[in-house]
């Protein structure tokens, strides 16, 4: 039975049906955030992985590792030429990056600072352990980033991944609500450069959706802030502890 | 609109040639990477971003040539990232032991990241267009001009959506 389980075919099967079924139920719900695909294809896709983990007797870290991993991985290896792909929106507005960079550059580090501050403000108020803290510092920076530093300065690199795909799930999903609550839509280069820092690669799809300034301010803001957290994080999280 | 989209068509490089430019920038971007110390990690493809971009400006590579491949693998993006959500099933420890704290903050810092972000750079250009309403008072006397740069600032900022 569980022989089936150990090719790639299952993992590529597993994330496309998910994701399917995602994309069926946004439509069906006519855009309702809830049922946004990739929040749906994660939910049904733990689900699925925990329930035939208990089904076959296996934990479902283990289950994870030997049956979906193998599939998951040649899915997520294109999110290398996917990333590299955000040079392209980024060249097409370079009159914007010509014009505005004093501006981006500016933004992008003073604003990091503020945010790490406040986040590190929340997290004591909410009252997290010293180690989660320092897990959630890095994580402006894509996951590549974020993983490393994060455990060169003590945090637990499990809690930073999470965190780096949350972000992104859940600017994917509420982006709409996000950006017309805090109205961002009167300022794209902002929009731009708050969605690519919060949402990453993800984010910077979503705000090629907005627009092409905003797209390419998020693919800025993605290599931007990789640097500025490289920089600034060991620094801030020995001051502050 | 229509015009651009027959123009790339027209000469979108083969398919295979697209991908080949693809993956020789992913090869020579992750040696790169391999050359930056672990305390200070810049991973491959933002290397390979860089490079992408250094290589379009420059018009080394023409945009055609890898257009509508790149434009294909962000369409799909939502999907490619599917995995990454799953991944959270081998850590569900983790959120059993830390709870919903872990998971409030970090939606709340999702959130502060954004906004935060967003205002500093709406703050920065405001004042560069300060600035320059302050430069421009000597020269120009009539109230007049001083708004139609303000606007002008304003349109070319708004521009291309």
């Amino acid at each position: 039975m569980s022989v089936i389980f150990t090719t790639p075919f299952f993992g590529i099967c597993l994330s496309v049906v998910v994701y399917l079924i995602g994309q069926w139920l946004f439509k069906k719900s006519h855009g309702l955030f809830f049922f946004q695909p990739l929040f749906v294809a994660m939910v049904l896709g733990i689900v699925i992985l925990v329930v035939l983990a208990a089904l076959l007797g296996k934990s479902t870290a283990s289950f994870y590792t030997t049956a979906y991993k193998p599939g998951g991985d040649l899915i997520f290896w294109f999110l290398n030429p996917a990333t590299i792909a955000f040079a392209i929106p980024l060249y097409k507005r370079n009159d914007i990056i010509k014009k505005y960079w004093v501006e981006i550059l500016a933004a992008l580090i003073v604003g990091s600072v503020i945010s790490l501050t406040a986040i590190v403000g929340v997290s004591k108020l909410i009252g997290l352990s010293k180690t989660a803290i320092e897990s959630l510092l890095p994580q402006a920076a894509t996951t590549a980033i974020a993983l490393p530093i994060s455990a060169s300065i003590g945090g637990n690199s499990a809690v930073t991944a999470m965190a780096c795909i949350l972000n992104a799930v859940i600017i994917y999903a509420l982006g709409d609500w996000l950006v017309k609550t805090f109205r961002l839509n009167s300022d794209p280069i902002g929009a731009g450069l708050g969605l690519g820092t919060s949402g990453h690669t993800i984010g910077s799809a979503y705000a090629l959706k907005l627009g092409s300034v905003q797209g390419s301010m998020a693919a800025i803001a993605v290599v931007v802030i990789g640097v500025v957290i490289d920089l600034i994080v060991p620094i801030f999280s020995k001051l502050i502890f | 609109m229509k015009t651009s989209k027959q123009t790339t068509s027209k000469k979108a490089a083969p398919l295979l040639v697209q991908l080949g430019i693809y993956t020789v920038i992913l090869f020579v971007a992750n040696a790169i990477s391999s050359l930056f110390p672990a305390s200070f990690p810049v991973p491959a493809p933002v290397i390979g971003l860089i490079l992408l971009y250094l290589l379009l400006t420059f018009h080394i590579i023409k945009l055609e040539w890898v257009d509508s491949v790149g434009s294909f693998l962000i369409g799909i993006i939502g999907f490619l990232f599917v995995p990454s959500g799953i991944s959270l099933a081998a850590n569900l420890k983790i959120m059993q032991q830390q709870g919903w704290q872990l998971i409030l903050v970090i939606a709340l810092s999702t959130i502060i990241l954004l906004v935060v972000i967003a205002y500093t750079a709406k703050f920065f250009i405001w004042c560069r267009q300060e600035i320059k309403q302050l430069a421009a008072k000597p020269h120009t006397k009539s109230l007049n001009t001083l708004h139609g740069l303000k606007m002008s600032v304003n349109q070319h900022a708004k521009g291309g959506e």
